[in-house]
């Protein structure tokens, strides 16, 4: 493959982590390579979005590592791993409501990676983002005026904004119809293209089998099965996670 | 940018008008509700850089004023040059802001207002059992006592603080604040830190009701000590800002007009009343006008394009 020989993006080593008594990851160990699609996949409860909140700094986990590009980022805060070059989105999307699509960005521009001090000069870039998304001509609209789909893009636009190298989609295609997913695995392959490198999680199996270059399935707290994913989806375990034995 | 220019002139012009104002009018009277208005300028936009900027509804808005004033009053007493006291003032309560806030701050919302008030009326008691005493000026100072000055000051600490939440509410930094009190996790995982925030927010909005307070210090003649950390300095504070308009640069500035001119008018005309009336009123205000006045004015702007349109004058 030549694949395992590069140095991984991401690395996470036996991530543990419960809430209480309920174990939610039970010592998941899994890289990410530079310029890949990596999607997570599992039945609900399985531990993905705890996995996400872990690796971008807004939970702590019990005991285990995250390595990004060499530097050990196990427990710093979530500004700090966006200033690192991590940018996520939300499962529900969060945007600041009373500020227009192009402040929105702007937040994402000033404060994450190589972040801008001249807002003026920052704009441009800023514009091409939301182009880049497709909310171009909706730059002075306030964001509580989109609809899900427009929001859904200004997640992405906001967290693009940041410079990430890595890029965490968290059920990006949730609540959007079949166009519109279909124009979302569009814009995740055109990132993927410009160089960032994207782990995803997602419920929608079209979108993850289309756009995924590896997979990696969790069942409670476990990893179950990882690799391509015609690999993955064939799997036993993954069936009989999903459908029961 | 030409609204900045527009903004920049228009409020240049304004200030020069009220700084004329001393030289046309010699009734006290005028000057003093004048001087009041300055003063609830400062303290609501003080208080809304904080609140109506970072999203942190504080409670304790008086506990800053007041440190600020009974610092103010007995260094200057004291002998202190008034600029210097008046100086520290604002500084003592930054100091005791930052202090507070470092735990407070890590508070959310209603707990955070609740913690606030708490620790300004603890300050409020302890000030009233240490010096129970009236802080009267001494002889000599109210000797020379001139209204004039009183005014000027107040005058310039309203438009710098007007200033200052201009330029804050157009950086980096207001940005980043509006952030915070929009979505707190969104603006982290966008690489806002917003414990830092809060911070800067909170040291801006405490200096400034510090000085606000030393101002009163330098312009009430006598009061108790404990006075200037009455919770009713925070709740005009919070009245005005919502009042005139949340979260805007120009809410609390209307705000204060409308609220010290309409307080002194209902006083006078229905002395029994006055704070029934006073209360319905801005029980209305927020009920219609969520936004303020600020959104009263744009409402009627809206209408009048509209109207303008319709009639074939554009």
């Amino acid at each position: 493959m030549g694949k395992q020989s590069k140095t991984p993006l991401l690395q996470v080593e036996k991530l543990v982590k419960s809430f209480g008594g309920l174990m939610a990851l039970f010592g998941v160990n899994f890289e990410i390579h530079p310029g890949e699609i990596f999607s997570v996949i599992g039945p609900n409860g399985s531990g993905k979005t705890t996995l996400f909140n872990i690796i971008t700094g807004f939970l702590k986990a019990n005991s285990g590592k995250v390595t990004f590009m060499g530097k050990d980022i196990t427990g710093l805060p979530p500004h700090q791993i966006c200033r690192q070059g991590i940018a996520r989105i939300f499962q529900l999307v969060k945007p600041f409501h009373q500020l227009t699509t192009l402040q929105n960005v702007m937040v994402g521009r000033a404060y994450g990676k190589d972040p801008a001090t001249n807002l003026r000069k920052s704009k441009e870039e800023v514009v091409e983002i939301l182009n880049f998304v497709g909310l171009g001509n909706k730059i002075e609209v306030v964001a509580s005026q989109l609809t899900m789909a427009e929001r859904k893009r200004l997640e992405l636009a906001r967290a693009l904004a940041a410079h990430p190298q890595l890029l965490l989609l968290d059920e990006l295609m949730a609540g959007l119809n079949s166009a519109e997913t279909e124009i979302a695995m569009e814009l995740v392959k055109k990132i993927r293209g410009s160089g960032i490198t994207v782990m995803m999680v997602e419920h929608i199996m079209k979108a993850v089998l289309g756009i995924s270059d590896r997979i990696m399935a969790l069942n409670i707290g476990e990893k179950i099965a990882e690799g391509l994913p015609k690999d993955v989806v064939k799997n036993q375990l993954v069936i009989e996670a999903y459908l029961g034995k | 940018m030409s609204s900045h220019r527009k903004n920049i002139f228009l409020g240049l012009g304004i200030a020069i008008l009220l700084a004329l104002v001393p030289l046309l009018t010699k009734r006290n009277d005028i000057i003093n509700i004048m001087v009041l208005i300055f003063l609830y300028i400062c303290l609501a936009q003080s208080w809304n850089i904080l609140a109506g900027y970072t999203g942190q509804v504080s409670l304790g808005h008086a506990a800053f004023f007041g440190l600020g004033a009974i610092t103010t009053r007995i260094l200057w007493v004291g002998g202190y040059p008034f600029l210097m006291a008046f100086t520290t003032g604002g500084l003592v309560a930054v100091v005791f802001a930052l202090i507070v806030g470092h735990p407070a701050l890590r508070l959310r919302g209603i707990y955070f207002a609740i913690g606030t008030l708490g620790l300004a009326q603890i300050l409020k008691i302890t000030v009233g059992n240490i010096l129970p005493t009236v802080a009267d000026l001494p002889g000599d100072y109210i000797a020379t006592y001139n209204l004039i000055p009183r005014y000027y000051l107040f005058l310039i600490l309203a438009v710098i603080m007007v200033v200052v939440v201009y330029l804050v509410g157009h950086s980096k930094l207001g940005l980043g604040m509006v952030a915070v009190r929009e979505d707190e996790e969104a603006a982290e995982a966008s690489g806002v830190n917003p414990f830092r925030q809060k911070m800067i927010s909170l040291a801006i909005s405490s200096f400034f009701a510090g000085l606000a307070g030393g101002a009163f210090a330098f312009y009430q003649v006598s009061y108790y000590h404990d006075l200037p950390f009455s919770p009713t300095w925070t709740f005009d504070a919070l009245l005005i800002t919502f009042v005139g308009g949340v979260g805007t640069i120009v809410g609390p500035i209307i705000g204060a007009f409308f609220y010290a001119i309409f307080r002194e008018f209902f006083a006078r005309a229905f002395p029994e009343l006055h704070v029934f009336i006073f209360g319905t009123l801005f029980i209305l205000v927020v009920l219609l006008l969520p936004g303020g006045l600020v959104e009263a004015v744009s409402r009627i702007r809206r209408l009048i394009r509209a109207k303008k349109t319709d009639t074939g004058f554009s």
